[in-house]
Parts: C-alpha cells; sequence; structure tokens
C-alpha cells in the first residue's frame, strides 16, 4: 500500500474515532445552509411601510360608479409589504428609526381628485437610505400599479355604461347630473318613422355605423388599457428548496466548510502529535503529507456531497418533480465532488502548514471559509471585485461545476472548465502547502 | 582485530535557529557495538544534535553521513505517536512505512518485548511510561543497526528504567550502536563507553566514563 493510502487510512481510522468532531462537521454546514437560506427568504418578507392619510380616506369610495371598499382594496394590493396606518408625525419618527422603510402619504385632496377623474391624484414616498430602498420603492410602485390596475377597471367600467348609454339610451349622471339620453338605437327607431330622402338616409346611414362601431368598443377600450396582459399560469417546476441551484450552492458549501476544516486540522495535527520529524525521516516525503490531507478532503467530501445528492434525488423522487438528471448524472457529480474536496483540501492543508498547530489551523479555517463561500455568493454583474477574488478560490467553480453537472443538458463544456479551475487550484495550494510544511519539520 | 564500522557520522554539524546558535559545529562518529552518552543541562543542544543525527531536522552548516545501509531508529524526547490509535495500531502504521516486510509480527514483536498494553485504549489514553515506552518501540522498527534516544527514561520508574535499558543492551550485543541523552549522570554506570557533553550549543567535553567522573559535574550543569 502507498504511503499516502497508509496516512489516508489513518485519518479515516482517526475521524471515524472523533464522532462528536464528525457530527458537527457535518452539522455546522448545513446549519449554515439553513441559516443563508432563511437570510435569502428575508430578502423576500414584507417590509413594513407606513400609510399616512392626510385626506381622510372614507371606508366606502366610489370611483366612477364603483363602490371601492378602501381598507379592503388596500390590503388586497398591498400584499407585497405591510401597511400601517400612523400619523405623519409617528411616520416620520418610525422611518428616521429605521422602524418603518417607507412612508407612502395620502395628501389632502387625494379623494376629489380621483373622483374627479380630470387631474391624476399624487401619492408622496418617502424612503430610507440604505440597501432595502430600491427594493421597498419597487414594492411600492407595485402597490400603486395595483391601485391604477384597480381604478383602470373602475373607469373602463364607468366609460363602458356611458357608451352603453350612448348605444341605447337611458338616464345617466355625470358629476352628480342626471340626464335622459335617446341613444342610437332609440334615434334609429324614430328615424324608421320619418319619410325616406337622400338627407335622411346619410343620417340613418352614420347612426348604423355608429352603433356597429361603439358595439366593438368594450373590447377595443379594454385592450387599450391593457396592450400586454400578463396571464400568470398554475405553479408548476421545483420548489425553491429543491432547486438546481440550491442543491449547488449546499453542496458546495458543505464540501467547502468539511474539506477546508479537515485539511487544515489534520495537517497541523501531524505537527501536534510530533510526528512530523518521525515522517520526515525519509519514511514519508512532505509532499505525501500533503497529498493525504488532500485525498483525505476528497474522500470525505465524494461521501458526504453524494449522501447529499442522494437524499436531494430521494426528495425530488417522492415529490415527482420534474426536470433535471438526478440519478444519471451521480458518476459525474462524484467527480466534481472529489476535485472540490482535492482543491479545498490543498487549500487547507496550506493553512494548516502556515497556522503549525491543530487548534490555530480549525480556528483560520472557520474563520476563512465563510469569506470565501460568499464571495462566491456575491454577483459578479453586482460587485466584479468578488467576481475576481472568488475566481482564484474553489468554491465558486465547484458550485458552478455541480449546478451544469446535475442540470445542464449538455454539461461538458461548463464541467471541463470548472474542473481545469479546480484542478489548476488544487495543484497551485497543495503546492504552496508543500514550501509551507518545510517550515514545520525545520 | 578491525575496528568496528561508522555507522553515523557527522562533520561540522550545526543549526542556528534564526539569531539563536542551537548547535555549533560539531564533529561525531558512532560506531557499531559502542554505546554513547551525551550529557548536559538543558538547552544545551543534545536533542537538537541528535534530531540532526537522525536527519528528522536539516543543519544549518555540516552534514550528517549514514553508513551504507545502515538504518537508524530515533526516539524523540516527546512521544510522537497517534493519540486516538491503539499501540499495536501505531506499531503497524509505522512498520509498514518502515518497509517491515510484516507489519504485524513486527508490531507483536515490540509489544512483546516493551511490555506493551495490547488492547483497543487508545495510545493517548495510556500512562506516561507506557505511552515512552511505545516511543522506544517505535524507534526500534526496522531493527536499526543505530539506536538515537532522545532522554528515554525521563518519565520511567526504576523498574522500567532497567527493562528499557536490557532491551537496548540486547540490541548492542547484537553490533548495534546506541547514543543516548540524559541529564542523569548517574545513569551512566557501565553503560556508557564514551561521553559527550554539551553546553550552550557547544561540544565541551569527549571522553571514557571515568575521565567525565573526574570533571566538575556541577560546573557543567550549573
Amino acid at each position: 500500500m502507498s504511503r499516502v493510502l497508509l496516512l489516508l487510512r489513518k485519518d479515516l481510522l482517526v475521524l471515524r474515532r472523533s464522532p462528536v468532531l464528525l457530527g458537527v462537521l457535518v452539522a455546522y454546514p448545513l446549519l449554515i445552509a439553513l441559516l443563508v437560506g432563511l437570510v435569502a427568504s428575508y430578502g423576500s418578507a414584507k417590509p413594513r411601510v407606513a400609510l399616512v392619510d392626510e385626506d381622510g380616506l372614507p371606508e366606502v369610495l366610489e370611483v366612477g360608479g364603483q363602490r371601492f371598499r378602501v381598507n379592503r382594496t388596500i390590503e388586497r394590493v398591498s400584499r407585497e409589504v405591510d401597511l400601517v396606518r400612523l400619523s405623519k408625525e409617528e411616520a416620520e419618527r418610525q422611518l428616521e428609526s429605521g422602524e418603518v422603510v417607507a412612508s407612502v402619504t395620502v395628501p389632502r385632496g387625494f379623494v376629489s381628485d380621483l373622483r374627479g377623474m380630470v387631474r391624476s391624484p399624487r401619492l408622496i414616498l418617502e424612503t430610507t437610505r440604505g440597501g432595502l430602498a430600491p427594493r421597498v420603492t419597487q414594492q411600492v410602485q407595485a402597490l400603486v400599479y395595483s391601485l391604477n390596475r384597480e381604478l383602470q377597471d373602475a373607469y373602463i367600467e364607468a366609460n363602458l355604461e356611458y357608451i352603453d348609454l350612448l348605444l341605447d339610451g337611458g338616464v345617466g349622471t355625470f358629476l352628480g347630473r342626471r340626464f335622459d339620453v335617446l341613444g342610437l338605437r332609440g334615434t334609429r327607431r324614430v328615424l324608421e318613422g320619418l319619410p325616406a330622402g337622400p338627407k335622411l338616409d346619410a343620417i340613418r346611414e352614420f347612426v348604423r355605423a355608429a352603433e356597429l362601431a361603439l358595439a366593438q368598443t368594450d373590447d377595443a377600450l379594454r385592450a387599450t388599457a391593457n396592450p400586454i396582459e400578463l396571464e400568470q399560469a398554475p405553479e408548476r417546476g421545483r420548489s425553491w428548496v429543491l432547486s438546481a441551484q440550491v442543491q449547488a450552492y449546499a453542496l458546495g458549501l458543505t464540501v467547502t466548510f468539511l474539506a477546508l476544516v479537515l485539511a487544515a486540522g489534520a495537517l497541523a495535527a501531524e505537527r501536534d502529535e510530533n510526528v512530523l520529524g518521525r515522517l520526515s525521516r525519509g519514511l514519508v516525503g512532505l509532499g505525501e503529507v500533503v497529498g493525504a490531507k488532500v485525498a483525505l478532503a476528497a474522500t470525505v467530501a465524494v461521501v458526504l456531497g453524494l449522501a447529499l445528492a442522494l437524499a436531494f434525488g430521494l426528495a425530488i423522487e417522492v415529490g415527482d418533480v420534474a426536470g433535471g438528471e438526478p440519478w444519471s448524472r451521480l458518476p459525474l457529480l462524484a467527480v466534481g465532488l472529489a476535485l472540490t474536496g482535492a482543491s479545498v483540501g490543498a487549500l487547507g492543508a496550506l493553512l494548516g502548514a502556515l497556522a503549525g498547530e491543530a487548534r490555530t489551523a480549525s480556528l483560520v479555517a472557520l474563520l476563512v471559509v465563510l469569506p470565501i463561500v460568499f464571495l462566491g455568493l456575491v454577483p459578479r454583474e453586482v460587485v466584479p471585485v468578488a467576481g475576481v477574488i472568488s475566481d482564484g478560490l474553489p468554491f465558486a467553480h465547484a458550485v458552478r461545476f455541480f449546478g451544469a453537472a446535475l442540470y445542464d443538458v449538455s454539461p461538458w463544456g461548463s464541467v471541463g472548465v470548472e474542473a481545469a479551475w479546480l484542478l489548476g487550484l488544487a495543484a497551485l495550494f497543495g503546492g504552496l502547502a508543500r514550501v509551507g510544511m518545510r517550515r514545520l519539520v525545520a | 582485530m578491525s575496528e568496528p564500522p561508522v555507522l553515523i557520522s557527522a562533520r561540522g554539524v550545526a543549526r542556528q535557529f534564526g539569531p539563536r546558535t542551537a548547535l555549533a559545529p560539531v564533529d561525531l562518529e558512532l560506531r557499531g557495538g559502542e554505546t554513547v552518552a551525551l550529557l548536559g543541562p538543558n538547552g544545551a543542544g543534545k536533542s537538537t544534535l541528535l534530531s540532526l543525527l537522525a536527519r528528522a531536522s536539516r543543519p544549518t552548516a555540516g552534514h550528517v553521513e549514514w553508513g551504507p545501509g545502515v538504518r537508524v531508529g530515533w526516539v524523540p524526547q516527546r512521544a510522537a505517536h497517534y493519540a486516538r490509535l491503539t499501540a499495536r495500531e501505531n506499531l503497524v502504521l509505522f512498520a509498514r512505512l518502515e518497509g517491515e516486510s510484516d507489519a504485524d509480527q513486527a508490531a507483536t514483536r515490540l509489544l512483546s518485548a516493551l511490555e506493551l498494553p495490547d488492547d483497543e485504549r487508545a495510545s493517548g489514553d495510556l500512562s506516561v511510561g507506557n505511552r515512552q515506552r511505545l516511543n522506544v518501540a517505535l524507534g526500534l522498527l526496522g531493527r536499526p543497526d543505530a539506536l538515537l534516544l532522545d532522554e528515554p527514561t525521563a518519565s520511567l520508574d526504576p523498574w522500567q528504567r532497567r527493562r528499557l535499558w536490557e532491551t537496548v543492551g540486547s540490541m548492542r550485543e547484537g553490533g548495534g550502536a546506541v547514543l543516548f541523552s540524559t541529564q542523569h549522570p548517574e545513569e551512566l554506570g557501565d553503560l556508557a563507553d564514551r561521553v559527550l557533553v554539551l553546553r550552550g550549543g557547544a561540544l565541551v567535553f569527549a571522553g571514557a566514563p571515568a575521565e567525565y567522573a573526574l570533571l566538575d559535574s556541577d560546573r557543567i550543569f550549573a
């Protein structure tokens, strides 16, 4: 058996005899993944927004002949925000203290403008500074858009009633005044009782054409209001929890954490146990010691990563979720796990060699692993520097490899590029770790 | 009668740690069948010299040579084994790394010779004396021609010390050489053929035990 395999077997035996350590190493990244998920879901949680009613919105508002129950309408259109009614002073105080992230003010004259249908009524939006402001602005814009849709429907209905009145005649009201209208059909009936003649024929023809045109107005008016209408189909596909992205990130996070901490701790432990001197007397080369730690990280990454992938696969099967290649791509995934484990393990070995003793190495690995992961999570388009730094670390490459391996129809291009990156990083960090180890045995 | 072969030879071997001189240049030869005692106070450079001779660390000057085919065993002062493995597992692992043809048999032989427990206990849970004897057993793997022992009796009781020297003595009778360090001159007894004394990283005495006995040892260890 080769010397690397002998050391690997020893490390696996030591790991098996440390069940608490193994349990923590497995549970901790899963816990972190869960917390990251919670933080991510907080990103879509309802922000608290103040509603300042300076105009005294009535309980029921009639616009264009349509009656709106104001509270119910606001409730219906404000699903994305938690709208709380506050006085102007309280809203200003809470906005300053950050208790609300925005304030929407209904100014005086709003209701009369709305009822008048002549001038657009205005709402005033104030937001706090900081990261949430653009999102809140978007959500308030969505709220106003939804309100406009409801009002638009009411206006269209009101306009259509006037058109019906023009067509059929009857009693109408406008700005509170009642009036009788003969209507085109009534006009036609009156004209039919009059003697024929070229002038009367021209009037009859106009009435007939106007009748036909106004009969088409209903759909045309609705279409003008919504040139493009978005129809939402029933939900299908995977839930967020079972999405390809979440699987790739969960695998990447777990393997990165485990491989880094294990390799760093295991290499530094060789020095703690005072065996490096014994090993380096020609029994085992420094490169072989590093190789054993890289192999340890890769082995644990493959075993744990495949277990996670199997759990995901089973959940997908049980949930009868369509899409993806949960089973046939497992061998390719195993290759990615091994490469990721090796690459991260080499980085861990470097940290272990630099730290010199196991406790420091484990602490350093713990401190380093989260920035590595979060750098990989930051979108390159948002912070280009993060993307550049992340390219020099294994996490982002691992996530892209896993995503392609599990779900791309033709994964070979992406997988090839990311595999080359992971191999290159493994060689670089492994070489540096070997150099760093010289210091430990000096 | 021909002189016993030189097993280990050091020429001007020295070691610096930054600005600090741990060992000034030393010349030394260790021949087959001889036992050499290395004496000196704490920090004299004994461990440094032994680790250099064992090739566990590299000299900053001079060089160390082992005779052709010579196998050297090394027992560092601080126990060097995997605490989570049992005594047998440690011995089997290092026997394989040493290239022993039958690692299990070698482990059994040394467990018996050093009277070590052959059970499921992790070596880190053994008594200090047992851990030190395991340390010695690991140094004896590969059937070394020369054995370098760094204060091997520091944590042993008198009975264990006697057993250790009996084991080491049998190796000497087989033509092997032993170089051991100690802070206890009274241990020399009739064990050592030669005595070397280090002080402040420099070799200050080399001679027979009888000559050493004439020295003012208080001055050396002061």
